[in-house]
């Protein structure tokens, strides 16, 4: 039997070559979904950390306990217990969360005693100190002066050996060698403490070590922690009141998607309702983790959903060249069958056909999905590779099965066509071809099925939109039927067209019926025959391109949004608010008048190429009758500056930006206010307004006109209240001149809006605030949001997905189409063979082919096309609505990015080129006879 | 005297084979005159379908020359000689060889296509024609897969004489038929020959065949004996 299967593999080697790729193929991606995914994921959760690293500077997995501890007598007291049972829980804590530690600390001091120097010092002024001992402190500091504490710690005469701070030694003005007694601490045999200062550390440069910035220890004077342990926590110890900091820092990089959740189920629960809960600090990874899984949350749906339609294609992959060869081996098994094999044997023929390539399917499609998933591991952005990201993939019990599960299908869609092949024999196998048999789908109405569901849940979006955004904002999962209506258009639209397509080569075909050579005419009556053989590849180049087109657009639509929204809603490049001082009465009381900073320093912002004062106030309010207040921003700017620095994209208003501004011009006393002054508060141009600004002083202005989008000016304002709602409120905003605020509201702090020079860079912004002594309010940067924005994790994510979706596709359209007509060829040798011999010229047979290809092949990529775009245009801004309804300002533009489209286009172009190079190239060195031939076997 | 259609001249035809040559054909002479309804016969392995392929120009000679309709066949260029053999020859195979999505009026009407014609009434009258002379008049329609071998053999003759050619290569034609079917299929080929005045080369192994034959041309390991 082994014989047999290797003998007829080797036989057909062109076929088994396909299938082993389309295995190898199936293995790779369904394997480098999981470990992509999970990398990504654990590349978010390093992202989020070093994020947190970069914005609070502190470490973000570090565990803080902190205790006081009130000795009262010596011997057995309480505190003692407290101490060990926190420093027992601290060391337990690695392992309660899992996760090792990379520092553990304790620092220790008594509470602040004063010292008299033994030295005769002229001030005589107090010195207040803290002793205290901080874990392994030697090696964390260099003596700049003096020598460190001895091991022992103590002086032969009892004094003990400290060493201090830089800032401590100056601050209180000691020196090295002084010697100090604090009265009022006493040592166990009841003398006092007394201290001698053997050197000044500065501390290196450790941040993890130093939970605490070195210059805050100015009044502790450290000694050795055993030192200390055994004098003032010691079972003899006296009445001390004891500071005790226990640090846990935590390896975070060592932190897996797979442990977040339970580290943070954990975590919260230490902090919430641990038996330590009172002594420990709040642990900031615990808001990195919520933030991280509510993200994580928001996409997994969507992530999982756009792989959906690329899993299909590579089933469908699959059962289409398994069906190829039972097309071609249909003969052999019904002749096998007649001439007395049993079923079991044909079964069992294919079933270890089928083992085979599954398991040299399965060795080669692992490694090459870990393969797949570390290049899509560089991706920046959509179809964007950094070699410099590296995405560290291990293989998980997750993606084993997903392996496992992937070589089933593969060994089912071998074996499983074997069953019912198995019960033809060669008679029946004749009367069966001698009905027409209508595709199951067809039958079903599968694709008005699909195409139903999918623009039901179109509908139900639009319906909704409003309560759509809410849910997504309160980190709700939506209702999964909105993510899946876009695959099942797509599908449903391919199995239209190919129900249509018969009719549609029929009505060429008609169209010309007196024009058609004979080539063309033998590809029109192929193509009309073969529609249901040729289903599977038409559907699959239909959802190549429509996905392709689908992908790239969902892409680069939220990247475009993302980055519009900023640009934006930051206005201009750069903008500086400064807290300015208020004046004194002369009772020293704050009088709420404000002292203007010199404004001529901005003239020295070397990197600004030009810039504008704007008085900006978010507690202004217009009146409404006699008791209603609307609030509205009130915005006072120079029209000429502020418009050389700002702008609106055209299609947003009514009219052109600059027309608002030259408008705002002309009139003096004039405001622009946004729309809903006219829809919600009905007032009408030429109307007078009464703006009042925080400080409930109004003036008289003119509206002069309308906008609905003005720079820096959101509509609507999406809030998530406590209890986890979300709400929206309506935002008004009314825009006058600088002077005419200066004029009636007074001096009032303004801001700066700046337009920077081309390539500054941030360092030299934060180096002149620093020059200025500027104490910032508020502080804008365009260039660093955008970064920002491009490197969201999330979106970096979302991007790796589609990337390898996208890649994917392409990789199995082009081995899918080739290995289609390569297949299709062969099996028409005899044809060929026979048109050859009755005389057919290569170049006619060229011509068939190629118009054989314009019907399965450019017909299919038109309507590819047509479907990926209405599947973008209606279901992307439901996939967009995920990523960014909370920051969506400006209505949804779909990006269709021309490049990708290129590349798309290009990619099946050359798939098709080198498809009939091939064919050709087969076909002309086909030698006539032997085709003939080949039909007598 | 009459035409001769094909004269073949010292036929030579050698194939490399590892360690040296294999001769097929070796030096064979051949006349069949206009008309004529010729039968090439031999065992399995004699050269028949070597020579056939000869001299329908399908492969050349090692050696030795062919003449159809008095034309000096390999001289001539790849696309001459493919247009000679959509005109003026027609060819029937031993295994099935109708083009599975057309039926039988369309695969008959395809020779006429390829030929040359214009589809019209009359093609359309010689197509119906000729089905009926392969008694299949009935079935015109039928798809291949619907008919039994002798029936879509009898099309494959059909096909072969509807663009009136002067010469049919038919190799095997019957050797996937029953003895009664052969008979009758050789009988069709026999009627249209003598009808149309078609000359026919037809390659068998069947003794029983003969006697249809106005000419048997026999081979025996490369050489002609009869």
């Amino acid at each position: 039997m082994l014989g047999i299967m290797l003998q007829k593999m080797w036989h057909k080697r062109w076929m088994n070559l396909s299938l082993l790729l389309g295995c190898i193929l199936l293995v790779a991606t369904v394997v480098s979904f999981p470990l992509y995914q999970n990398a990504a994921y654990d590349r978010m959760l390093q992202d989020e950390f070093r994020n947190f690293i970069s914005t609070e500077g502190k470490f973000p997995t570090a565990i803080c306990m902190k205790t006081v501890c009130m000795k009262s007598n010596a011997g057995s007291d309480k505190s003692a217990k407290t101490m060990e049972k926190i420093e027992k829980k601290m060391k337990s804590i690695p392992k309660e969360l899992g996760v090792p530690s990379v520092l553990q600390n304790d620092f220790i001091y008594l509470q602040r005693a004063k010292a008299d120097s033994d030295m005769n010092r002229e001030d005589g002024t107090d010195i207040d100190l803290c002793i205290g001992g901080m874990r392994d402190m030697l090696s964390h500091v260099n003596i700049i002066s003096g020598e460190p504490f001895s091991e022992s710690g103590i002086t032969e005469d009892g004094r003990i050996e400290v060493i201090l701070s830089q800032e401590c030694m100056t601050g209180k003005g000691l020196l090295v060698g002084e010697e100090l007694t604090f009265s009022s601490l006493k040592l166990p045999d009841g003398s006092p403490v007394r201290i001698v200062i053997k050197g000044v550390f500065k501390a290196d440069g450790d941040s993890e070590y130093w939970q605490m910035p070195p210059s805050e220890y100015r009044e502790v004077c450290f000694t050795s922690m055993d030192t200390f342990r055994e004098l003032f926590t010691g079972e003899n110890a006296g009445r001390y009141t004891l500071y005790c900091n226990y640090y846990q820092l935590l390896d975070y990089k060592s932190i897996t998607a797979d442990q977040a959740h339970e580290m943070f189920t954990k975590g919260t629960y230490l902090q919430e309702k641990g038996k330590f809960r009172s002594v420990l600090e709040h642990m900031d990874f615990l808001d990195i983790l919520e933030k991280y899984e509510a993200k994580i949350k928001r996409i997994s749906a969507t992530l999982t959903i756009l792989q959906i339609p690329v899993l299909i294609m590579l089933a469908a992959f699959l059962f289409m060249i398994s069906g190829q060869m039972y097309e071609m081996e249909k003969n052999e098994i019904s002749v096998i069958k007649s001439r007395g094999s049993s079923r079991g044997q044909i079964f069992r023929l294919y079933f270890y056909q089928g083992i085979v390539l599954t398991l040299i399917g399965g060795a080669f499609g692992i490694p090459l999905g870990t393969l797949f998933s570390k290049v899509l591991g560089s991706v920046r952005n959509f179809l964007d590779f950094d070699s410099n990201r590296v995405l560290n993939v291990s293989f998980t019990g997750e993606s084993a099965y997903y392996a496992l599960g992937a070589m089933l299908i593969t060994l089912l869609s071998i074996t499983i066509p074997a069953i019912g092949h198995s019960k033809v024999s060669i008679v029946k196998l004749k009367q069966s071809r001698n009905v027409k048999k209508k595709s199951w789908w067809k039958k079903l109405y599968l694709d008005i099925l699909l195409l139903g569901i999918s623009l039901y849940g179109y509908y139900s979006f639009h319906k909704n939109m409003g309560v759509v955004s809410g849910t997504v904002m309160e980190g709700q999962t939506l209702d999964p039927l909105l993510y899946i209506s876009s695959s099942l258009f797509i599908i449903g639209m391919g199995l239209l067209f190919l129900r249509v397509q018969p009719y549609l080569i029929k009505l060429i075909y008609l169209m010309g019926q007196k024009l058609w050579k004979p080539a063309s005419y033998i590809s029109f009556m192929e193509s009309m025959k073969q529609s249901s053989k040729q289903q599977l590849i038409i559907l699959f180049l239909i959802m190549t391109v429509s996905l392709g087109m689908y992908h790239s657009t969902v892409a680069r639509t939220i990247l475009d949004n993302a980055i519009n929204n900023t640009t934006y809603a930051d206005a201009t490049d750069m903008i500086l608010a400064e807290r300015w001082e208020q004046m004194k009465d002369e009772n020293g009381a704050y009088t709420g008048k404000y002292i203007e900073p010199d404004y001529k320093r901005f003239a020295t912002m070397d990197f600004a190429k030009k810039y504008t004062r704007v008085y900006y106030d978010e507690d202004g309010y217009v009146t409404e009758g006699k008791t209603n207040r609307q609030s509205s921003d009130i915005m006072g700017i120079h029209t000429k500056e502020f418009g050389e620095m700002t702008f609106v994209d055209g299609n947003l208003n009514d009219k052109h930006y600059y027309e608002y501004l030259n408008e705002l011009a002309e009139v003096s006393d004039g405001v622009l206010v946004s729309s809903n002054y006219r829809d919600k508060l009905g007032y009408d141009i030429g109307d007078t307004l009464y703006l009042y600004n925080g400080k409930q002083v109004g003036t008289a202005c003119k509206i002069v006109d309308f906008f609905d989008y003005f720079p820096g000016y959101a509509p609507t304002k999406t809030t998530l209240s406590p209890d986890g709602t979300s709400k929206t409120e309506e935002r008004f905003l009314a825009v006058t001149h600088y002077d005419l605020t200066r004029r009636e509201y007074g001096v009032y702090p303004y801001q700066i809006w700046i337009q920077l020079k081309d390539n500054v860079d941030t360092e030299q912004i934060y180096q002149w605030i620093q020059e200025h002594d500027i104490r910032v309010m508020k502080y804008v940067n365009r260039n660093d949001d955008l970064e920002m924005t491009m490197t969201d994790p999330l979106l970096q994510g979302t991007n790796g997905i589609l990337t390898l979706g996208f890649v994917v596709t392409i990789v199995l359209c082009a081995v899918g189409y080739l290995i289609y007509w390569i297949m299709s060829i062969k099996e028409r040798e005899l044809i060929f063979g026979v048109l050859r011999a009755g005389g057919f010229h290569k170049s006619e047979i060229l011509q068939m082919l190629l118009v054989e290809q314009l019907f399965a092949g450019v017909l299919a990529v038109v309507a590819g096309i047509g479907i990926g775009w209405l599947s973008s245009v209606m279901f992307v801004p439901i996939i967009q609505l995920s990523y960014a309804s909370a920051t969506q300002i400006l209505p949804l533009t779909l990006t269709m990015n021309t490049t990708d489209l290129i590349r798309l286009f290009g990619v099946i172009a050359l798939v098709m080129v080198t498809c009939v190079a091939v064919l050709v190239s087969l076909l002309f060195h086909m030698n006539v006879t032997k085709a003939l031939k080949l039909g007598e076997e | 005297m009459e035409k001769k259609m094909i004269e073949g001249r010292g036929i030579v035809r050698a194939f490399p084979v590892p360690g040296g040559e294999f001769t097929a054909l070796k030096g064979i002479d051949v006349d069949i005159p206009e008309g004529c309804f010729a039968i090439l016969r031999g065992r399995s392995g004699s050269g028949k379908t070597t020579l056939m392929n000869i001299l329908c120009t399908l492969d050349d000679p090692t050696k030795g020359q062919v003449f159809v309709d008095g034309e000096d066949i390999h001289q001539l260029k790849a696309m001459e000689r493919e247009n000679l053999r959509r005109t003026k020859m027609g060819f029937v195979f031993q295994s099935v060889s109708l083009i599975p999505s057309l039926n039988a009026f369309q695969n008959v009407e395809f020779a006429l296509r390829m030929s040359g014609a214009k589809i019209n009434k009359e093609t359309n009258a010689r197509v119906e024609e000729c089905l009926k002379m392969v008694g299949l008049g009935a079935r015109m329609t039928h798809m291949p897969s619907e008919m039994s071998g002798g029936e879509q053999q009898r099309v494959a003759i059909a096909r072969a004489f509807v663009h009136r050619p002067k010469i049919i290569f038919a190799d095997e034609p019957t050797a996937e038929l029953d003895s009664a079917m052969a008979a009758k299929v050789t009988e069709t080929f026999r009627m249209m020959s003598k009808k149309e005045g078609i000359t026919v080369l037809m390659t068998t192994h069947d003794v029983g065949l003969m006697g249809a034959a106005d000419m048997i041309i026999e081979l025996e390991n490369g050489e002609r004996i009869g």
